[in-house]
Formats: C-alpha cells, sequence, structure tokens
C-alpha cells in the first residue's frame, strides 16, 4: 500500500531545510525543539529498556489474564480468549469464501454462550463462582455481554422514541435523556448498592452480572440515539416501497428499517462498544478485579510496592492492543457493509 | 369486461385548499392501459397513488379489483389491496442493502408466505424475462438505472400482480437507457396487463395505451383514446401541455 518513493523522500528533505531552517531564528527553534524531543525519546527508551523493573508483568501474567481463577481450570478462559483471537485474525484476513463469510457473524455470536459455559462451567466443567473472574477475561466478558445486551435494547427504545403512541414515546425518550444526563459512574454505584435492595428476598444477581446490566442500561441509551439517527436518515420512498409491496408494519422495521440503520449507525456503534470496554475499568472502584483493578490489587502486594509506572504503562498497552483489534474488526465490518451500497 | 379501477368524484384538499384531486372520476378495464398525462403538480402521482393507498383522498368513491376503499382508510383492505397491485416508482426505490433477488424475494416470501426456492425460481425467470438475471446476485448501487428500474418492475411483478401502476417510471432515467424500460412495459402490456401509467413519454403512449387522461389542478381535463389524444385533442389545455412537449 504505502510505496517508499526515493525520489518524494529527497524532495521532502529539501523541504523541511527550507521551512524548519530558513533562517537563524528559525534555526534556533527547530534544534531546540528537535532537542528536546530526542532527549525525551532517549529517556523513555532507556526506562522502559533499561530501568523499568518489568518482574512485575512478567512473573504475574496468569493474574493479568484470569485474575484469581483457580490455577488447573485457567485453560477455559485460555481457551475463549485464543478463539476470540483467531476468530479476529479469520475475519481479518482469513479466505473469502463465500460459506465461511455468510456464517462469521452467527460464529462471533457463537462465542458468547460458549465463553459463558466455559467461564462459568457446568455440564461436564467444574463450577466457577463469578467472585474468581478477573483480569482481562472478566473485561472482555463486561465488554461483549454488556453490548451483545445493549444493542436490542438500544433499537428497541430508538423504536419506542419513533413510535406514534405518545405514551410510549414519551416513556423511552425520558429514560434516554435521564441515562444520558446521568454519569456513568453512579449507574453502576446504582448496580451496585441499589439493585440488590430493591430485588424480592430469594433472588440474587451476582456482582458481575449487575455491573453488565448497569452497563446494558446506560450504553443502550446511546445506542439508541445512534440508531434514531439512521432511522431518520432512511428515505421515506423505502417504506413507500415496501408498504406498495404489501409488506406489513413490523415486516417493515425487520426487513426494511433495522438493518439500514444499523449499517449507517455503525461507525458511532463502534466508538461505543470501544468506550464501553474503556470504561468497564470504572469496576476497579467498585470492587471487581478487571484488568485495572487486578492491576491495583498486584501494586498492593509488598512486593511489588512503588512499582505504579511499569504496571499502568503495561495496563494501558494491554487496553490500546485490544482497542486497536476492535477499531480494525469495526473497519473491516464497514467496509464489507457498505461495498453494496456505494451511492446510498 | 371486467373493470379493475373505478374511481367516482375523487376529491383530495390539502390545508391552504390547495386541491390536489377535484373530483376525478374514471375506470380502468381489465387487460387495459391508461396513461395518465398533464404538467407537473396537476396531482398525476396523487391520483395513482391512492390506488394501493399511499394517499387518502377526503371525498369520492374508489374501487380497486372489487374492494372498495372510503375516504378513512381500512388498514386490512389496503394490505388486500396491495397484495395485488404492484407499483413502479420514479425513484426504483430498490432497497439498497438487499441484493436483486432478494429485492424480488422479500414480498413473495413474507407477504405471500411462498416458499424460498419457489420464490427464487420465479424471480429468476421474471430477472430473465427483464434481460437481467446475470445480475441477480449484485446490489442496486452495482446496476444502471435502466436495470434499476427494470428490477423494480420484476420486484412489482413478483407477487403476480392483477393491475400495476407506474408513476413516471423513465423520468429519473438517461435518455439512451429510456427505451430499455419502455420496451419491457410494451411486452408487459402486450401480455395483457392491466397498467395505470403517469408518462411524459409520448411514443409509448401512442402505442401501448387504450386511454390518455389529462389532467391539469386536480381536475381531469379529458380522456381520450391516443388516436384522438395525440392528433386532435378535443380541450384547449390539452392541445398547448402537447405542443410544449413538441417543443421540448
Amino acid at each position: 500500500m504505502f510505496k517508499i518513493n526515493i525520489s518524494s523522500i529527497i524532495f521532502s528533505l529539501k523541504n523541511l531545510k527550507k521551512t524548519l531552517f530558513s533562517n537563524l531564528f528559525n534555526t534556533i527553534i527547530s534544534l531546540l525543539i528537535i532537542l528536546f524531543i530526542s532527549k525525551a525519546c532517549f529517556n523513555t527508551f532507556e526506562w522502559l529498556i533499561f530501568k523499568a523493573d518489568w518482574k512485575v508483568v512478567t512473573t504475574n501474567l496468569p493474574l493479568y489474564a484470569f485474575g484469581s481463577f483457580p490455577p488447573n481450570e485457567q485453560w477455559r478462559p485460555a481457551t475463549w480468549i485464543i478463539s476470540l483471537l483467531l476468530l479476529s485474525i479469520l475475519t481479518l484476513c482469513g479466505p473469502e469464501w463465500k460459506w465461511l463469510r455468510k456464517n462469521l457473524l452467527k460464529v462471533w455470536v457463537g462465542t458468547i454462550p460458549i465463553g459463558l459455559y466455559l467461564l462459568y462451567g457446568g455440564i461436564g466443567l467444574s463450577p466457577i463462582m463469578s467472585r474468581h473472574l478477573g483480569g482481562l477475561t472478566l473485561t472482555i466478558l463486561l465488554t461483549i455481554c454488556s453490548s451483545f445486551l445493549s444493542l436490542p435494547f438500544g433499537i428497541v427504545l430508538a423504536l419506542c422514541r419513533q413510535s406514534s403512541l405518545p405514551f410510549v414515546e414519551k416513556l423511552s425518550s425520558i429514560y434516554i435523556d435521564v441515562m444520558r444526563s446521568i454519569p456513568l459512574i453512579a449507574v453502576l454505584f446504582f448496580g451496585q448498592l441499589l439493585i440488590p435492595l430493591f430485588l424480592p428476598v430469594g433472588i440474587e444477581i451476582d456482582r458481575v452480572w449487575r455491573a453488565i446490566f448497569a452497563f446494558s442500561l446506560f450504553v443502550s441509551a446511546y445506542i439508541a440515539e445512534d440508531i434514531r439517527g439512521g432511522l431518520q436518515s432512511i428515505p421515506n420512498t423505502q417504506i413507500e416501497a415496501a408498504n406498495s409491496l404489501g409488506l406489513n408494519q413490523y415486516q417493515i422495521i425487520q426487513f426494511i428499517l433495522i438493518p439500514q440503520a444499523i449499517r449507517i449507525a455503525l461507525p458511532a456503534l463502534t466508538n461505543q462498544s470501544i468506550g464501553l470496554f474503556q470504561n468497564t475499568s470504572l469496576m476497579a472502584i467498585l470492587g471487581l478485579v478487571e484488568l485495572l483493578g487486578i492491576g491495583r490489587s498486584i501494586l498492593a502486594n509488598p512486593e511489588f510496592i512503588g512499582q505504579y509506572i511499569e504496571v499502568y504503562v503495561w495496563l494501558a498497552s494491554v487496553y490500546w492492543m485490544v482497542c486497536t483489534i476492535m477499531a480494525v474488526l469495526a473497519r473491516n465490518l464497514e467496509q464489507k457493509m457498505t461495498i453494496n451500497q456505494a451511492n446510498f | 369486461m371486467e373493470p379493475i379501477v373505478i374511481a367516482k368524484n375523487l376529491t383530495k384538499s390539502y390545508t391552504k385548499g390547495l386541491r390536489a384531486l377535484d373530483n376525478v372520476s374514471l375506470t380502468v378495464n381489465q387487460g387495459k392501459v391508461l396513461v395518465v398525462m398533464g404538467p407537473s403538480g396537476s396531482g398525476k402521482s396523487t391520483l395513482i397513488r391512492t390506488f394501493n393507498g399511499l394517499e387518502t383522498f377526503d371525498r369520492g368513491e374508489l374501487s380497486i379489483l372489487g374492494i372498495k376503499v372510503n375516504s378513512t382508510p381500512d388498514e386490512r383492505k389496503i394490505q388486500k389491496i396491495r397484495r395485488r397491485v404492484g407499483m413502479v416508482f420514479q425513484q426504483f426505490n430498490l432497497f439498497p442493502h438487499l441484493s436483486i433477488l432478494e429485492n424480488i424475494t422479500l414480498a413473495p416470501v413474507h407477504v405471500q408466505k411462498r416458499r424460498q426456492i419457489e420464490a427464487e425460481e420465479y424471480g429468476m425467470f421474471l430477472l430473465s424475462q427483464m434481460g437481467i438475471d446475470s445480475h441477480a446476485k449484485k446490489y442496486p448501487s452495482q446496476l444502471s438505472g435502466g436495470e434499476q428500474q427494470r428490477v423494480a418492475i420484476a420486484r412489482a411483478l413478483a407477487l403476480k400482480p392483477e393491475l400495476l401502476l407506474f408513476d413516471e417510471p423513465t423520468s429519473a432515467l438517461d435518455p439512451e437507457r429510456i427505451n430499455e424500460v419502455l420496451d419491457a412495459m410494451r411486452r408487459l402490456a402486450e401480455q395483457g396487463m392491466t397498467m395505470v401509467v403517469v408518462t411524459h413519454e409520448i411514443g409509448f403512449a401512442k402505442d401501448v395505451s387504450d386511454q390518455v387522461l389529462f389532467m391539469d389542478s386536480g381536475k381531469v381535463i379529458e380522456t381520450s383514446p391516443p388516436s384522438i389524444f395525440f392528433s386532435n385533442a378535443r380541450h384547449e389545455r390539452s392541445r398547448k401541455f402537447l405542443n410544449q412537449l413538441d417543443n421540448h
């Protein structure tokens, strides 16, 4: 894609000379800035390679990945994460076989029940409690389950907001506006502390699922607005065409409106899911040991005390990596979906 | 001969007293082609859109395929009519997220509950009749305007309609592409399809239509056979309109 052209490099070097070193004043400023940048780079690399003590990362790798999952069962989350990674690679650079491309979305959805089975156990696998989930596994679980739950809820909210029934329309408008005016952390607190109070005696939802529900309630309000934007940009002639074919209201929503609205809203939905992934780190404050939480608990260990920078640099790079994978996957999906409607 | 469309004194006015339809009466018999002409804003589109319930009217009587429609629309009756009446739009209005074949099979499968395979076979048959079966797997945006409009005709035919409505089917096309769509419509007329066509294509109207209905500001000015309308229109207003079309 990027062909390196020797002559253009020489040209840009000449250009550089013209712009950065045209007179004495510019030359001094340029030199100072170059000196500063190279010093900063040198210090960073010196720290990364020589000064930093990466033992806090390397000895705790299983903790970052799986939290306090029982060691002899850690193959289960490992299988899940690796299969997600392989599936990403397959989606991005796999062969263009028709049957594969057709079923890829189903396989992606299928990773959710498989992941839940692997993590929680059940038939054939020893059951694991939610409190043993942690690290990257828990972060991914929170992200995937919350986005999966909030998408249909968001679509329903968006449709309700467009409803001709004033009661339904008002109700969903109020819900969306309220959710958008409350900070996420407050919703999460509500999920952790208040939901147990409201539930009838005997019914208990564990903390991980309370978090997932709280995230879903919050994110679906934003997703609803993204989908509503998509719905509004579908020309009315589409509905007329569907009407003239005798499709009823529900069939129009199912076959014409929602597929098109999701395609239009896809870039915004990507944003939501990447934001959601990063926001799961708020759960560290509320006592879940997801990726950030496990970092904090490792720092509390006297053996690794004070090694904040190593741990946070490492965590940042893990978050960065996962977010990049998500962004690339989403871009791939966008290209696949818009290729069919170039002049839409 | 069975009348397919009977309209009596259809009247529709918008707020501000603007009349889109003003006492419009007409009859279309089975197997006949009615061409509706008139300057823009004369109510041609509004008229044919009342035939499948896309527009309502305030007063008058309308009977489509023996089903009576009132000024207060009955959703069930309108659905019944729509299953038996096909419509082709000026801007094609294909579904951009579905392939050509999926565009055609959507209604047969979900409205008429036909089997997917059966609907696809019939869809391919219609596409080959329209001369575009090689595009079945493509998406609307990959086709030219003329091809898209022929897909739209095939989509309307997929429900095996007893009446076809065309709302300026060639107005959005390049001049070179108009004939491929008109030819497809000619063949349909030869096969005995009942059609109501809003168009400015004089050649098509002369060759194919049984009646020409001329409208201006919501009123029917005249209804004549094409031989009379184009050579010796009865009404001064019609002659003026035809002159302007000729000079164009």
